[in-house]
């Protein structure tokens, strides 16, 4: 198992690298971590014929930037553990970093990695869709920002054009009181996760004021439960009927079956995922209270 | 064929390397490192971890021609053949190994883990030292022997770091 030939590049600068992308189109790939892309490559399920290096560029880089963070496409999984802006303003986003493969593969992979392969069980491509991400793509023409609602398009198909390459994604930064949650599982620690939920709440007086909710294994990428958020609103913190919540949107989904679950299983697993993640933000939110 | 410096154990070396060559496949061929093992060489098993520039790394998820004018170590530099390093002779009195395959790929994730919490003083919960080797595999032995190997290793530094 080894990959088919390609060329090799090593960018200088982003400029270089959108050049080196633009100019290989369709055969080009940025390589940053190569957690994902290299086993891809090693299975022959990828064969690009240019990989242009990025990991040189000055491109990790988390900071506030008006009203959203910023987190640079070659920040490494590791470097949101002990960074305080998304401690303090992104708790389902820490929650989901625990999940992310096992330590060295953390220390390696880029979010603009795990964006761009968008894998269907992978935590941050949830993430981004929970929070309402914008994820900032570079060509050497034109830069633009794709909603990750519209950015996750399939298992592994992203809105990313020949020569485009993922530079940032932008979190918008939540209100005052807001918290949130995230829970996975799978066979075994750090494994392709057989399902996830993600949340966000915002509260006063002890009630839910506004509820996003984030849901991978149901689809081929990670969808929203509107149902759910519009149920949640309104909700006291401390009953806020998550097994139910969980029932209905468990009943509001067609989940596949593969090798690992069966869609019942799944469906099942994801009611439950759901009850979770709702309790652990809603404890959150009153120990916050 | 690119030409690449690479510095391993040591020992600096220029070579040709096609662009597609695993490092994992130049240190075990053009560098006689077989204490580099290749288990599924799809970053599942963590066998072939070495470090690069002082962190671990998947070796079999990294081309050679990234590593240009790095430095590169490997299990052997631990504890050479006598296998003397303090976490591989945990390794054997705590019954960390059986057949071996695993165990580079365990010592070279393992080995930072334990400096780490020597400079912190302090003896990890069975579950960090768990999470540290969650991306490793060992398919004979199971991981109770290293767990206690990886303690003992810990407990050791921090009486000699005492004494």
């Amino acid at each position: 198992m080894r990959p088919a030939s390609f060329e090799y590049h090593r960018a200088t600068s982003l400029d270089h690298a959108l050049e080196l992308l633009h100019q290989f189109g369709d055969e080009g790939r940025p390589i940053a971590g190569g957690q994902s892309l290299v086993p891809m490559m090693n299975f022959r399920l990828a064969r690009p014929g240019h990989l242009v290096d990025i990991n040189r560029l000055p491109l990790n880089v988390i900071e506030i930037d008006g009203p959203v963070l910023r987190i640079g496409a070659l920040t490494r999984h590791i470097a949101y553990f002990d960074n305080p802006l998304i401690a303090k303003y992104f708790p389902a986003f820490l929650d989901a970093v625990h999940y992310i493969g096992h330590p060295t593969i953390r220390r390696n992979g880029s979010i603009g990695g795990s964006i761009s392969h968008a894998d269907p069980t992978a935590e941050l491509p949830a993430v981004a869709v929970l929070y309402d991400a914008d994820i900032v793509v570079r060509s050497l023409e034109t830069t633009r920002k794709i909603n990750a609602a519209e950015f996750f398009l399939s298992a592994y198909v992203t809105a990313l054009e020949p020569g485009e390459m993922v530079v940032a994604i932008a979190l918008p930064l939540p209100p005052e009181a807001f918290t949130g949650s995230f829970v996975e599982l799978s066979e075994r620690s750090g494994d392709f996760g057989m399902a996830s939920i993600g949340i966000t709440l915002e509260f006063a007086d002890g009630a839910i004021t506004k509820a996003a909710m984030v849901c991978s294994g149901a689809d081929l990428f990670p969808i929203r439960a509107p149902e759910i958020e519009e149920y949640l609103v309104g909700k006291p913190l401390a009953s806020p009927g998550s097994a139910e919540a969980g029932a209905i949107f468990a009943a509001s989904i067609d989940p596949a079956d593969d090798h690992i679950a069966s869609a019942e299983y799944r469906r099942g697993l994801i009611a439950e995922l759901t009850r979770r993640a709702i309790d652990i933000a809603c404890t959150r939110a009153l120990e916050r209270s | 064929m690119i030409e690449i410096t690479l510095e391993v154990n040591g020992v600096k070396k220029t070579l040709s390397v096609e662009p597609r060559r695993l490092l994992a496949d130049v240190l075990r061929h053009e560098f006689g490192m077989s204490g580099v093992h290749i288990g599924c060489a799809h970053g599942a098993c963590g066998c072939c971890t070495v470090h690069l520039d002082g962190t671990p790394r998947l070796s079999c998820l990294t081309f050679a021609v990234q590593c240009d004018n790095s430095s590169i170590s490997t299990v052997e530099s631990l504890g050479g053949t006598t296998a003397d390093h303090p976490l591989q002779k945990a390794f054997r009195s705590e019954h960390g190994l059986q057949c071996g395959y695993c165990t580079p790929g365990f010592l070279m994730t393992l080995v930072p883990f334990v400096d780490e919490m020597v400079i912190q003083k302090r003896i990890p919960e069975d579950e960090e030292i768990r999470e540290a080797m969650s991306g490793n595999i060992c398919r004979c032995t199971g991981y109770h022997g290293i767990v206690s190997a990886v303690r003992k290793a810990v407990t050791d530094g921090l009486k000699s770091g005492a004494a």
